[in-house]
């Protein structure tokens, strides 16, 4: 037994070591730097990255960055096994909704004042905003993704419509004149929701919830059971009732596919609201049928005064529990692949990265270099409505936030709970989430 | 002599065991032991250990009050008993099927069967997202060519969770019928020669023979299906992201959502440590079932 009891507190402190070890970068304070690069990019973005890396490693023989491209799935879940670790991602593409949470628990360095300063006169100010927490710039903003009405402009002329709707009230007569019934089943349906998928649920609801002047948090308290947002549950009670939204043509997978993205590319769906990412999924699954979509502004509602899509964007940031000498090498090579002088025709490495990827880059030099590519219909669309975009609120607990209002949403898709049931419960449970996560 | 001999006897037993006790130690009581230790802090595993906010019990309150946790375990227990009511008489009738008849193909069938067991589930979770869809899948297809209104499989509440139990099931009675098939070999035939002669049918010879001389085949068919089907996360992270209205969340899932989307590991190591106690709860009930029968026959 005193064997068995040596070996066991043997293995929990070789646990407990390597566990506790090694909060931060034991790095040398000078000389040759290796920093790494962790993203979600696929393939052919990472041989770019790998490239500008390459670009700068010859201006700067020092210092030496390693890509590590994980899928989407798995980025947030090697941030946290691997972001405290002496061996954690330098640099990290991110998502802005976790930004509070790694400033809080200083993963996310603040940047110096030279690259601060960069950021504040390349980027518009509700970009930078988007990455300053706690007074401090954090990152470099890289790709936005905004929410805009997508429709069917070949249903549409089959039902006789003129134009996109601009208003609720339009929208719900649309949706009706573009759902066709094959007996007592619908066979196409008006509009389009999105379920089993925080985002697309919450955003595209969202966008009408910010068109409607209503709001989810103001601050850090909810909003959800402010009429104006309530209006935006009961247009989706309203919607499904009529049968001009299915909602078994809604759901999606962990691949952020499925049957929602399916029904639209096959003109089973008249609108649906989507961001501009998507326009590559729409092109490889569509070919010539591309040329059918079209995109507007989010319809108005009773209470709104103008469209408002929801929008969200990812950034670089540096790993501030890395050394020193880590860190200044990593905001240098942001710098640089941020930079104008690292991509082509006064585009910046990053700014052709997402263009190749169809993704809308944020600095404003990018989007000058970019214009002939900008100018594609689908794409100028959501340019347009850039300036008119609300951020998604990025607090501490939006992530559980995000997942709670999705609950509830479909709960009204599936009549599980009315519009004003399914808001009060929501409002009650993100005040909740929220408090517990100290937003 | 002898208390030389004894020593001798305990250091080489020490010297044998060690390997093992430490392999167990570091790789199974140090990860339980930690995971109990996570929850009873607030963690995002952002920091170092040393920097967990104690917590004490409250995230165990906190589950007990939790409605999405009690969906959760509300989901799993029912998917696990109909993972069991389905798989272990499947398993045990194709086990049955497989092994008495002299028929040629026998060894085919059973390597088709136990197909569905080794190809990874991820690669096989995609396709059937694919057969699933509404309206335009194979399956929808095929019913709607029967005259059958197909329902919406993994998109309606009502049927998602069913969905990935016949998945399960399709994935799992290949490797069940196996042990089945394998516990079969260990019935002696004569057992069936003296059931025959004493008039035994096909029905007396199952019911009376084939199934109690079965039973601790069947008691550890139905633990490891119970456990397998309490850890299912696979399929429900690729085909449904526990939804749709959350009626396909299940413990393992809601753990991992917990702490790695969330930033709860205190959380979910206080439902991953419930978990574990759930499970010791099964494996102990049915256990002690099994050797509360033995004894019983060993009385009679």
């Amino acid at each position: 037994m005193r064997t068995v009891g040596a070996i066991s507190l043997g293995a929990v402190l070789a646990l407990a070591l390597a566990g506790c070890g090694g909060s931060a970068d034991n790095g040398a304070a000078g000389g040759p730097q290796t920093i790494s690069f962790l993203t979600h990019w696929g393939p052919e973005q990472v041989t770019a990255l790998k490239a500008a890396a390459a670009a700068f490693h010859t201006k700067n023989p020092d210092v030496t960055v390693d890509i590590r491209a994980v899928p989407f799935a798995n980025l947030l879940s090697t941030l946290r096994t691997q972001g405290a670790s002496p061996n954690g991602p330098t640099i990290a593409g991110i998502y802005d909704l976790w930004l509070p949470e790694l400033v809080r628990d200083g993963l996310a360095a603040p940047a110096p004042s030279g690259v601060a300063a960069d950021v504040k006169a390349g980027w518009p100010g509700n970009m930078v905003d988007d990455v300053t927490k706690q007074g401090q710039v954090r990152g470099y903003p890289n790709e936005v993704d905004l929410y805009a009405l997508n429709y069917n402009k070949k249903l549409f002329a089959e039902a006789g419509i003129p134009a996109p709707p601009k208003t609720w009230d339009e929208l719900k007569a649309d949706a009706a004149k573009l759902t066709k019934r094959d007996g007592g089943k619908v066979t196409q349906q008006g509009f389009g929701l999105i379920t089993s998928w925080a985002s697309g649920a919450v955003h595209p609801w969202l966008s009408l919830v910010n068109s409607n002047g209503g709001q989810l948090l103001d601050g850090s308290t909810p909003k959800l059971d402010d009429p104006k947002v309530v209006a935006a549950a009961q247009l989706y009670a309203d919607l499904i009732k009529s049968g001009a939204t299915q909602p078994s043509m809604s759901s999606a997978n962990a691949n952020t596919t499925g049957p929602y993205l399916d029904n639209f590319v096959n003109g089973k769906t008249g609108m649906i609201i989507m961001a501009n990412w998507w326009q590559s999924a729409l092109k490889q699954a569509m070919g010539d049928r591309y040329s059918d979509v079209g995109v507007a502004p989010v319809p108005v509602g009773p209470d709104g005064t103008a469209s408002a899509g929801v929008s969200y964007s990812w950034l670089t940031m540096v790993n501030g529990k890395a050394s020193p000498a880590k860190q200044d090498a990593a905001w240098k090579f942001l710098q640089f692949l941020n930079g104008p002088e690292s991509g082509k025709g006064g585009s910046s490495a990053m700014g052709d990265i997402l263009m190749s990827m169809g993704i809308l880059p944020s600095r404003t030099s990018d989007l000058t270099a970019h214009k002939a590519d900008l100018s594609d219909p689908f794409i100028a669309a959501y340019v347009a409505e850039l300036p008119n975009a609300k951020p998604f609120p990025t607090v501490l607990g939006g992530e559980a936030m995000s997942q709670a209002v999705q609950k509830h949403i479909e709960n009204i898709v599936f009549g599980k709970e009315t519009a004003q049931q399914a808001m009060t419960a929501a409002q009650s449970e993100v005040a909740g989430i929220l408090a517990k996560a100290g937003a | 002599m002898t208390v030389a001999r004894g020593h001798a006897r305990r250091g080489a037993a020490i010297a044998f065991l060690s390997p093992a006790m430490a392999v167990i130690v570091l790789f199974v009581a140090v990860p339980i032991a930690l995971t109990f230790w996570i929850s009873l802090h607030d963690w995002s595993m952002y920091t170092p250990l040393t920097q967990m906010t104690w917590r004490g019990l409250g995230n165990y309150a906190d589950l007990l009050h939790s409605d999405d946790f009690l969906n959760a375990l509300g989901n799993t227990l029912v998917y696990v008993v109909l993972v069991l009511v389905t798989t272990v008489p499947l398993a045990l009738a194709l086990g049955m099927l497989l092994y008495f008849p002299k028929t040629a193909g026998k060894a085919a069938a059973r390597a088709a069967l136990f197909s569905t067991y080794v190809i990874p589930t991820v690669a096989i979770a995609i396709v059937w997202g694919a057969l699933y869809a509404p309206d335009y899948g194979p399956i929808s297809q095929a019913l709607g060519a029967l005259g059958i209104d197909s329902p919406a499989w993994l998109s309606d509440p009502e049927t998602a969770l069913l969905s990935l139990v016949i998945f399960h099931v399709w994935q799992m009675t290949g490797y069940y019928t196996i042990l089945v098939i394998a516990g079969l070999t260990q019935i002696p035939d004569d057992v069936y020669e003296a059931a025959r002669i004493d008039g035994a049918g096909f029905w007396r010879q199952t019911f009376s023979v084939t199934l109690p001389l079965l039973r601790r085949t069947t008691t550890f068919i139905v633990l490891i299906a119970a456990i397998n089907a309490i850890q299912v996360f696979d399929p429900v992270y690729i085909l449904t992201q526990g939804g749709p209205a959350e009626s396909t969340t299940v413990l393992s899932y809601a753990i991992q959502r917990a702490a790695f989307q969330n930033g709860m590991a205190g959380q979910a190591s206080a439902m991953a440590f419930s978990l574990l106690l759930v499970l010791v709860a099964v494996a102990g009930v049915v256990l002690a079932a099994m050797r509360r029968r033995t004894a019983a026959e060993g009385r009679s």
